[in-house]
């Protein structure tokens, strides 16, 4: 289809560029010639330009907040406005780091069949063996940090300033306390990582 | 000898499959979405009986855009369709709602699971996020789709109001 193969080639220069750049708004200096100032902001590429700004932000929200507006909603939020990319990589560095650590450490002391944790290309990997694997990884251009689980699946975490502490906003639960609670079940030892 | 094997070894097959590499590859439910896609394309999104969800941002690599056509008496979905900015597993993972969508009712397809697609998908878990941005973007379809109604059902009571 030549829309898919248009968006593949756009993501391939998208990723080249972004490798070299390291910022989000490539996308929108090289593609669109609107300025819609931001990492999170949508801007339809090529293929979708009938379709026109106004019409897609028209459509992405409703007047009616709701739980579904909480979540990244394209232009719903100006994610560059929350913090600096630079600050933002910073306190998600600290926390996966943090992480990689104390899973390390847990790993020592239990038992469990094919424990692993993998920490690549800032993406931090804990292997459960059988009892699945869980993906904790940053979103730069939504200052996130996105976390897969093998028991609650996808969530994306946003960084709460008053809290201190990686929240996501559609069930309200915090990122570190969510590990514990669910890692400390299924290996059958309680772990600390606050 | 060796340029000939590796002739063969290129000829079979131009995409690597998750049945030829261990791992890392596609499920083959996803290459076959990606081989022969089905419901791509667009309804008008002003036509009062189609709504639009879009969902995600280019920023971060996934956009979907679906977009159901519902029969007002029935409340049913009788047509869906999809645009995707993305990998493999987001274009499958909306190429798998518009057709999980179809024939159903509005309430219904609200209680798709992304769980349930990405295990149909036996997606990694890398990739679970492409399957709740599937679950989004049906959810904001419909929730489109309402408003829209809502809107008209407003602006016909208004120009009631007006004659009387």
């Amino acid at each position: 289809m030549a829309s898919r193969f248009a968006a593949r080639l756009l993501l391939q220069r998208l990723s080249t560029l972004r490798r070299a750049r390291g910022t989000s708004s490539i996308l929108v200096a090289s593609e669109a010639p609107a300025d819609v100032g931001g990492g999170g902001l949508f801007s339809p590429p090529g293929p979708w330009s009938a379709l026109g700004p106004r019409c897609v932000s028209r459509v992405s929200f409703s007047t009616r907040p709701s739980a579904l507006d909480e979540r990244q909603n394209p232009a719903a939020v100006d994610y560059r406005s929350l913090m600096s990319e630079e600050e933002f990589h910073n306190l998600a560095d600290e926390t996966i780091h943090d992480l990689l650590e104390k899973f390390e450490e847990y790993g020592d002391a239990i038992q469990v069949d094919g424990y692993e944790v993998d920490y690549g290309n800032h993406v931090l990997t804990l292997k459960l063996g059988s009892l699945g694997t869980y993906v904790i990884n940053k979103q730069a251009p939504n200052r996130q940090i996105w976390l897969s689980s093998p028991v609650s699946g996808p969530s994306r975490f946003d960084w709460d300033a008053t809290a201190k502490t990686w929240v996501y906003r559609r069930t309200k639960a915090a990122l570190l306390q969510l590990l514990e609670g669910e890692v400390g079940q299924l290996c059958g030892e309680p772990i600390s990582l606050r | 000898m060796l340029s000939f094997s590796g002739k063969r070894l290129l000829g079979l097959g131009h995409r690597v499959s998750a049945a030829a590499v261990v791992g890392r590859g596609y499920h083959e439910r996803v290459v076959d979405h990606y081989d022969n896609p089905r419901n791509v394309g667009s309804f008008d999104k002003n036509d009062s009986s189609v709504g639009t969800g879009l969902v995600g941002a280019p920023a971060c690599g996934d956009v979907m855009k679906l977009q159901i056509r519902v029969d007002e008496e029935s409340g049913k979905i009788v047509d869906a369709c999809f645009k995707t900015f993305g990998c493999g597993s987001a274009i499958a993972s909306s190429s798998v709602a518009t057709e999980w969508v179809k024939g159903k009712k509005m309430e219904e397809v609200l209680s798709i699971k992304n769980t349930e697609i990405a295990k149909h998908l036996s997606l990694p878990p890398v990739k679970l996020h492409c399957s709740m941005l599937a679950e989004d973007a049906i959810k904001a379809a419909v929730k489109d789709y309402e408003a829209k109604k809502a809107k008209h059902l407003g602006n016909a009571e208004a120009a009631q109001v007006e004659k009387a």
